[in-house]
């Protein structure tokens, strides 16, 4: 999700062309040409302009609803385009990963379409594989001497990445260990005696009321993430 | 003996005329099948070839146009003195040099990936949406807003504004 502003200029994408398997999009102001997953202009006449990230997150459904409604905000979901209702494959993952692939990684211990959550921090990249961060959320590690926990959420499909540092202390997260059969809300505890919700934000503790600082993060097929971030490094722990 | 050297220059001159017009329209119909062929959609693109592909794209419009003016000038001047066989030639090379002036202002992408020309929104209690199903969610300001994965799993690209700020959702 990219701020659609380039150079003072507000543009207007619409796809134009696939390079390996990742979109071209070109603005209707300028006709330039731009990698959807970098966000850069490649050619045209706004080329070697890079757009802003938008922060944004992947969450199921219901998490969403939760977290927007209590923000009080004005929360509206995008409704199915008229015509297409019928077009919105949910088995679509399942379709594209049969899809052959335009370009080949091996050598670090991934397959083509596994699916990795990519971090860059500090000229760093690393890739997370998605089966992993699920199966030992939260994942703790450093990139480029920054702290971060990758941690799935209530529904075990929603993922955040934050640096676990708080206070400019490092924090170390463990999930709370499942009280005997009682259904207790969803948190994180630390070793500073805090817990947190899947917000990042602190409900009891000295950090009571605090947030942590989340951090980007790409989900990619590892051949797409490689391709872009040539030097990055697998989490295998 | 007179007449007879004038047809021979007015022969040669027709080949050339006859060649031009051939290679115009094959030249026009390369400036639609050389992208074509390179952004393949399952196909690797390797930088290079991506890189003339778009160079051709870009330069593709206005010389299809040139190239279209040529043909067409070179048809009238060599429809009269034609025959039946030759005149199929003719409007081959018409046909071609339409087409491609025609093709490379379409943009095909957008007829297997649908854009959304209008977006719709609705409240977090009138989406017909499972609790599981992902959406990709921003927040700006007070303005949080929710785009289902699987319908931008179809139409790729989202232009919105949220909390005034414009925003290109993208997947």
């Amino acid at each position: 999700m990219w701020k659609r502003t380039a150079r003072g200029r507000e543009l207007h994408f619409y796809l134009a062309g696939i390079n390996n398997q990742n979109f071209l999009m070109r603005d209707r102001e300028t006709g330039s040409w731009w990698q959807q997953v970098t966000g850069r202009a490649i050619a045209g006449e706004l080329a070697g302009s890079a757009l802003e990230l938008m922060p944004n997150d992947e969450l199921a459904f219901a998490l969403w609803k939760s977290e927007s409604s209590s923000e009080h905000g004005h929360g509206l979901v995008l409704a199915p385009v008229a015509g297409h209702e019928k077009d919105y494959d949910k088995e679509w993952e399942k379709e594209v990963a049969k899809y052959p692939v335009p370009l080949t990684f091996p050598g670090q211990g991934l397959q083509d379409r596994d699916v990795i959550l990519g971090v860059k921090l500090g000229g760093q990249a690393r890739a997370f594989p998605l089966a992993k961060v699920r199966a030992q959320s939260p994942v703790e590690d450093k990139i480029a001497g920054v702290p971060v926990a990758l941690v799935t959420g209530p529904d075990g499909e929603s993922v955040r990445v934050f640096r676990s540092q708080w206070n400019g202390m490092n924090i170390e997260l463990y999930r709370d260990a499942p009280s005997d059969g009682h259904s207790r809300e969803w948190r994180l505890l630390d070793s500073q005696g805090n817990t947190w919700n899947f917000a990042g934000c602190a409900t009891s503790g000295p950090a009571s009321g605090q947030c942590l600082e989340k951090i980007n993060f790409l989900k990619d097929y590892w051949f797409d993430w490689k391709n872009y971030n040539p030097q990055t490094t697998v989490y295998n722990h | 003996m007179k007449l007879r050297v004038m047809n021979r220059v007015d022969s040669s001159e027709n080949r050339g005329l006859w060649l031009l017009l051939g290679l115009l329209a094959m030249f026009s119909l390369g400036l639609f099948m050389i992208p074509a062929f390179v952004i393949r959609p399952f196909h690797h693109q390797s930088e290079r070839a991506l890189g003339l592909a778009i160079a051709v794209k870009r330069i593709a419009p206005a010389l299809t146009v040139a190239a279209l003016v040529g043909v067409l000038a070179l048809s009238v001047r060599l429809w009269r003195m034609s025959s039946r066989v030759s005149r199929t030639g003719i409007v081959m090379a018409l046909v071609l040099s339409v087409a491609s002036a025609v093709m490379v202002r379409q943009n095909y992408f957008e007829w297997m990936f649908h854009p959304i020309a209008a977006a719709g929104f609705v409240s977090a209690a009138d989406a017909h949406l499972g609790d599981k199903e992902m959406v990709m969610a921003v927040r700006i300001g007070r303005e949080t807003r929710a785009y289902p994965i699987v319908q931008m799993a179809y139409h790729h690209i989202l232009n919105d504004t949220v909390g005034e700020v414009p925003i290109a959702v993208t997947y």
